[in-house]
């Protein structure tokens, strides 16, 4: 008996088509992962399941209650569907106890004492015991969205859905919501999860949906779909998933853009707070010294960069047009100068100009420069 | 003692006090009638208002704005002297329904913004648990709006108060009207107006205090409730290491 059959549903907001003709079946137990660009119609297709988006056509099916069919018992056929939002939506006039036992108090008719055991229970397991009589604006997003998630089950649901449930969250709140959405996978919940967090959806996906041209693109196990994408926008899409990459034309470029794309491909990776200072450094180092000193006319590099969870390492990579320069030689020479005696001022200034170069020796774990004289590139690989 | 003679001139003689307490009591019945009559009214409107039928919407909006936008005495004097002018009811149920006309506006619009500042997500998540429309709607915006509409509210209220002064002009014997009649009679205008003053602030101020009085009644029932858990749990600590 599958849990949700979702079948050839349609949706359009005004002339916009965000969903063609979708389809999807989730068996009872599946994990499934909904990725793909913002936009794409993940979060639409998520909130039909629970027909907060009525879809123009098709139909879809709690077990076997039939939620799109006109006589359906909207609100009974709710209480088996939790859903989980973004932005929590806690009910703000309403302590945390009585936010959890307001649905079960008066929807499943019980007990006072009882809903309030359950909800502690509940409250125990996310680990938010303390705060049962705290009010939801002095709680912080990781909070909220535990008590949220602890807000629908309550109602023992037969599956959860999450319309990214991290994604308003703090970096550092990030992992405790989380952690909770893994101790629900164990305990067997079908759930179904639109989220960035790429390796947290390999890590608890059974089935991985990829989003795409109005429907579902590509799916597959996380290994088929992160280390495999048949497809060519999933292969894009991973890709950029993987990878940060920039362009670089100009010698006024923006920076701060650069170093905020960073922190972000940092925190989406969880690269710690020092790493990631350590990463945009390095970057903006290198960058610097090759507008600076790079001998070419005209501006052109193209920086990417990676992380490698296996390792916990990342690789910044640079291809730089114009004629062959490598600024490690060079500052070597110049230290080699130094330590031979015949410092002077001049030498002294250089390594100062260079400081660039000296920061980025001391940082990385590994240095690598390679002149392409066929495309005229300068060519690094710097691991951090 | 000059006080003792004003006070016997203005107040005593002649049982003036008792014309006085009764004029309060005309603006009491009237702001009283007036605030019950006009939120009730005004809750419709508010309905109507938020009505998914565009003509209905329109109705009330263009009657809060046209309420709100006239002078609350030229409604009394609309009432009586063209409305009620044939019919032989008494002046002060005139002013009962020009100033419910005039409370319904001003609430109603009072209750719309209050209802439109609370979080519809709110509302969702309610539903998503399997709340109906009208349960979210009286379990989650309700409330919310109701702290939102507080103090406008209230402050509508002391307004009304106020402007039921003029109803002095449609013959009704009013606070304001006792108040200007002693003061000619007994050429001691400075005394009276005081008075008047006097009175008109501590209607507000009893206002306000009915308002703290329910604020503190009703989390007073609120708090017993929070208090039960924690029993609960103390006891079962007990047959825990028992």
């Amino acid at each position: 008996m599958s849990m949700i059959r979702v079948e050839n549903i349609s949706k359009s907001f005004g002339s916009l088509e965000v969903l063609k003709d979708v389809s999807l079946t989730v068996e009872k137990g599946e994990r499934i992962v909904i990725i793909g660009e913002s936009g794409g119609g993940k979060s639409v297709f998520l909130r039909s399941m629970d027909l907060l988006e009525v879809p123009d056509k098709g139909s879809i099916y709690i077990g076997d209650d039939e939620l799109t069919s006109p006589k359906a018992d909207l609100n009974r056929i709710r209480r088996r569907v939790g859903f989980v939002y973004q932005g929590f939506h806690l009910f703000s006039h309403l302590c945390v106890l009585d936010n959890i036992t307001l649905a079960p108090i008066r929807l499943l008719k019980m007990k006072r004492a009882e809903a309030e055991e359950k909800a502690l229970k509940l409250l125990r397991m996310v680990g938010l015991e303390s705060k049962k009589y705290a009010m939801p604006d002095v709680l912080s997003g990781g909070q909220k969205q535990r008590i949220a998630i602890v807000r629908s089950l309550i109602m023992e649901p037969e599956v959860m859905l999450f319309d990214e449930p991290t994604s308003a969250l703090d970096p550092t709140m990030v992992g405790e919501v989380l952690a909770t959405l893994r101790l629900l996978a164990k305990s067997g919940m079908t759930m179904v999860i639109v989220t960035h967090e790429m390796s947290f959806a390999r890590e608890i996906a059974t089935r991985i949906l990829y989003m795409d041209e109005k429907g579902i693109y590509e799916e597959g196990t996380p290994q088929e779909i992160f280390d495999n994408p048949k497809r060519k926008k999933t292969r894009d899409f991973i890709h950029k998933m993987k990878y940060l990459s920039y362009k670089i034309d100009s010698r006024s470029f923006d920076l701060m853009q650069l170093q905020g794309s960073i922190r972000d491909f940092a925190s989406k990776y969880g690269i710690g707070e020092k790493k990631a200072y350590r990463l945009q450094l390095c970057t903006e180092e290198l960058i610097y010294e090759m507008l600076d000193y790079g001998k070419s006319d005209c501006v052109d590099m193209s920086l990417e960069l990676s992380f490698d969870e296996k390792e916990k390492s990342s690789l910044i990579r640079l291809s730089s047009k114009g004629v062959e320069y490598n600024p490690f030689e060079k500052a070597c020479d110049g230290l080699g100068d130094g330590i031979h005696g015949k410092a002077d001022v001049s030498v002294g200034g250089d390594d100062m100009v260079h400081l660039g170069i000296t920061i980025l020796k001391n940082t990385a774990r590994r240095i690598g420069y390679r002149y392409d004289a066929g495309n005229r590139e300068n060519l690094f690989e710097i691991e951090i | 003692m000059k006080i003792k003679e004003i006070v016997y001139k203005t107040l005593i003689s002649g049982d003036s006090y008792k014309t006085l307490l009764r004029g309060l009591g005309v603006t009491v019945q009237i702001a009283v009638f007036s605030v019950i009559l006009g939120s009730l009214l005004g809750i419709a409107v508010c309905a109507m208002r938020r009505s998914r039928i565009w003509p209905v919407r329109k109705a009330a909006s263009l009657y809060i704005a046209i309420l709100r936008g006239s002078p609350v005495l030229l409604l009394l004097m609309l009432m009586y002297y063209v409305v009620f002018a044939s019919s032989h009811v008494s002046p002060t149920f005139v002013a009962i329904v020009a100033f419910s006309l005039h409370m319904s506006a001003y609430s109603a619009a009072c209750f719309y913004s209050a209802i439109e500042a609370t979080d519809k997500n709110q509302v969702e998540a309610a539903r998503t648990l399997g709340f109906s429309k009208y349960q979210a709607f009286f379990l989650v915006t309700l409330p919310q709006a109701a702290a939102i509409a507080k103090g406008t509210y209230q402050s509508t209220i002391v307004t009304l108060i106020q402007w039921t002064s003029v109803v002095g002009y449609v013959t009704i014997t009013d606070l304001t009207r006792v108040i200007n009649n002693i003061s000619s009679r007994t050429i001691e205008p400075l005394f009276m107006i005081v008075i008047g003053l006097l009175l008109y602030l501590g209607l507000s101020y009893l206002c306000y205090g009915i308002f703290a009085l329910v604020d503190r009644l009703s989390s007073l029932k609120e708090k017993p409730l929070k208090k039960t858990p924690l029993k609960k749990e103390a006891s079962g600590n007990e047959h825990d290491s028992g």
